[in-house]
């Protein structure tokens, strides 16, 4: 079949032949994080959440953060991949394995956000064993585990052609290779079988996306808390986790570009619609953001307005204001005009808006249970070395399993980009003349 | 090539893979059961459970489905059609 | 079936917070040392709030007795993912240190934050505690079970001297504590219990009300003589 090489796509293949020393340094630094993390989890784990900054009343700090921003994050790989794909656009080509990987990853890692804040994880499977279905927290852990089922293989259908190449092409590893590709050989049958089942789960992926971010919205806007018992959190998160995941999406793009030489593959126009799509989610998510807080604002019910002058004025300014500065500001700067210096604008917006949307789920945890309705006295949360280890560990786990990924299979997709080249280029143009109006012979 | 490994081996490792995705959706379904049956015994809420579950054992089948579509397709009768 | 409430009379209360101390005693409350009260960690099932209003800044101030309230549609039971808090028959919210996975949504969801966290294991096993009461370890939550250990021993009681089980042999050891007597214990259901009574008082409230909580320890407000 053909594995007539094109000798472009070795640059697709190199990063699982060779391994330079980049890759070795890069290990070693990821290495230290998650060996803070560890050290710091192991520290809590033997003398309990006491070592974090939780206190009465403020029982949810970073560790509940982290886990809204992560599993915000996985939002990329369903947007670019099952909506781009939906809609038939053929500029997604290089970038939904990347997506999909992203998803993948980060859904365990935000999953052991949750495990790493419980009192007790050796009950952990309390929540398998006894579960209630009225809590928000079992309506997390169901969507959260379709969404990680749903992803895998969403992940994995797509990767069949490609590991089939490397099962016929690589040396090493030809078991796995052997395996997991299934007996591919690119019939056209199993071609059909494939993108019919890519195309069912591309469906399906969506509204599990939209319901896993609803839910997680859910274990707020189900309590009674001022500031938190709103209709507008399912909406709001949905789209905070698309903007957040368009932006972490953006930055592995970059780094990736960089470290594998993929500047052929990833050029500036795909920076481009990305930075577009960037700059819609920032509009959209301050319109959310402003009719949250004009709604607070305006009803002035006393217990409402105590959290929102704390978040305005009150101890949380710094965080709330460098939010709105990161979210905003930056973006819509940097993203007006994407004509010139493409890579390098999306990237300052896309690093502004991961650390914009971190402190917008830091801003709706902590100062809401800061300001309890009955008189207590006043308590402010600090965060430990335990917390901040804690993050950079888990930031540093999701980077070695990314790349640990790239070393085994290739992170752009190399027979779609081939079908982009030797289908797509006629399929779209017999697509546009279909819209177009028609001359006589053409049937209706 | 020498090293290329036993087309026995590589057919039981698949059906061992399959066998693993089904286990996995098939645990999760069994799972939601599980928990609908205990709502019932203790009289709380049965209807979170039955909602739920409506929308997601549908779901978790259609993974099912899908997983073992692929296998069929690609994997066994692919294989007839090789060259 | 009975209904367990409580009625807290604010103008006997004095503030002088022996409800508090005799809780703890009674309940194992661990004292959870200096350093962690400075950072606000402090386990009281009982606690006393204190409120100034804006007219009298500082010069008057009110003292509200909050045990956990036992809402008859608690917030803290709905959140639970693994059934550790719930209501039982008789209107107790109860907490089951043994299931609890120390996930903390039931603080977080309690308007009237009564629910309090073991940081650490604050405690072990030793004498000097009510053996009555389980002592517990760290990352389980824990609150006012309105000394539910008391009513189970009243009834073993009743019935190993085989009689009927009297509502009045049951009560909170805060209750007993009282010096102004400004706490009432008792029956709800029983119309004609003092509980019940007091509950239906002009001066009677209810805190939050407007959330719907329906919690079961009804406050009396301060009389005339007081403002």
């Amino acid at each position: 079949m053909a594995d007539a090489r094109d000798p472009h796509e070795d640059i697709l293949l190199a990063p699982i032949e060779h391994t330079g020393p980049g890759f070795y340094w890069a290990v070693a630094f990821l290495s230290l994080l998650i060996l803070w993390g560890t050290v710091a989890y192991w520290v809590q784990f033997t003398e309990g959440l006491g070592v974090t900054g939780l206190h009465q009343p403020v029982g949810w700090g970073f560790y509940v953060t982290n886990f809204v921003f992560f599993i915000g994050i996985s939002h990329a790989g369903t947007l670019i991949s099952a909506i781009l794909r939906l809609s038939k656009a053929e500029w997604r080509r290089p970038i939904t394995r990347m997506a999909e990987v992203i998803t993948c990853m980060v859904i365990f890692i935000g999953a052991g956000q949750i495990l790493v804040d419980l009192g007790r994880p050796d009950r952990m499977m309390n929540v398998i064993y006894y579960g209630r279905y009225q809590s928000p927290l079992l309506w997390d852990a169901t969507s959260i585990s379709a969404y990680l089922t749903a992803s895998l293989t969403y992940l994995y259908l797509p990767m069949i052609p490609d590991i089939a190449i490397l099962r016929d092409r690589s040396e090493k590893r030809k078991l796995l290779y052997s395996v997991l590709a299934l007996g591919w050989s690119g019939t056209e049958r199993q071609h059909k079988v494939l993108n019919r089942a890519i195309a069912i789960m591309a469906v399906l992926v969506i509204p599990i996306a939209v319901s896993v971010h609803s839910v997680v919205s859910f274990v707020f806007s189900m309590t009674l808390q001022p500031s938190w018992h709103s209709t507008i959190f399912g909406p709001y998160f949905v789209v905070g986790a698309i903007f957040s995941g368009i932006a972490g999406l953006i930055l592995t793009m970059i780094i990736f570009r960089k470290a594998y030489k993929l500047q052929y593959y990833l050029k500036p126009i795909h920076f481009r619609y990305l930075g577009q799509l960037l700059l819609i989610m920032a509009l959209l998510w301050f319109y959310f953001t402003f009719a949250e807080y004009l709604t607070g604002y305006y009803g002035a019910e006393p217990e409402e307005m105590k959290v929102f002058w704390a978040k305005f004025t009150g101890p949380f300014w710094p965080f709330f204001w460098t939010m709105v500065l990161c979210n905003f500001v930056i973006p819509l700067v940097c993203l007006a005009s994407l004509k010139a210096h493409t890579v390098g604008k999306v990237m300052i917006a896309s690093v502004a808006i991961v650390v914009g949307m971190w402190l917008e789920r830091f801003i709706i945890v902590v100062p809401t249970l800061s300001f309890p309705r009955l008189p207590f006295p006043e308590g402010v949360y600090w965060p430990t070395w335990v917390e901040w280890g804690e993050t950079a560990g888990s930031f540093g786990l999701f980077a070695l399993f990314y790349l640990l990924f790239t070393k085994f299979f290739p992170i752009i997709s190399i027979w779609e980009i081939r079908e982009g080249r030797e289908t797509s280029v006629k399929e779209v143009e017999e697509r546009i003349r279909s819209y177009l109006p028609g001359d006589a012979q053409e049937k209706a | 090539m020498t090293n290329a490994p036993s087309d026995r081996l590589v057919r039981t490792l698949q059906w061992v893979w399959l066998g693993a995705a089904f286990l996995l959706v098939g645990g999760i379904i069994v799972w939601i059961v599980g928990l609908i049956r205990a709502a019932w015994t203790l009289d709380d809420f049965l209807s979170a459970s039955v909602g739920i579950s409506i929308v997601a054992i549908p779901i978790f089948l259609v993974f099912m489905g899908v997983v073992f579509y692929v296998f069929w397709g690609v994997a066994v009768h692919g294989r007839s059609g090789e060259d | 079936m009975a209904l367990w409430g409580m009625v807290i009379d604010l103008d006997r209360c004095t503030g002088c917070q022996a409800c508090v101390m005799a809780c703890k005693a009674e309940n194992n409350v661990p004292a959870v040392g200096v350093k962690e009260a400075k950072r606000e960690r402090v386990i009281s099932w009982m606690q006393v709030l204190t409120e100034t209003d804006e007219e009298h800044h500082g010069t008057k101030m009110r003292f509200i007795p909050r045990p956990c309230l036992q809402c008859d549609d608690p917030p803290c039971t709905k959140v639970c993912p693994v059934y550790a808090t719930f209501r039982n028959p008789e209107g107790i919210v109860g907490q089951i240190y043994e299931r609890c996975i120390g996930c903390r949504f039931c603080m977080a969801a309690c308007p009237y934050n009564a629910k309090y966290f073991n940081w650490h294991t604050y405690q072990k096993e030793g004498p000097g505690q009510n053996p009555d009461v389980s002592v517990r370890e760290k990352g389980v939550v824990e609150k006012c079970t309105f000394c539910h250990h008391r009513l189970q021993k009243a009834r073993e009681r009743a019935l190993a001297e085989k009689r009927q089980f009297d509502p009045a042999e049951y009560v909170t050891a805060c209750t007993e504590a009282c010096p102004a007597q400004a706490i009432v214990f008792g029956d709800l259901s029983d119309a004609a219990s003092e509980v019940s009574r007091l509950a239906r008082s002009p001066r009677a409230f209810r805190l939050q009300e407007e959330l719907g909580t329906k919690p079961k320890v009804i406050y009396l407000t301060e009389g005339e003589e007081s403002g």
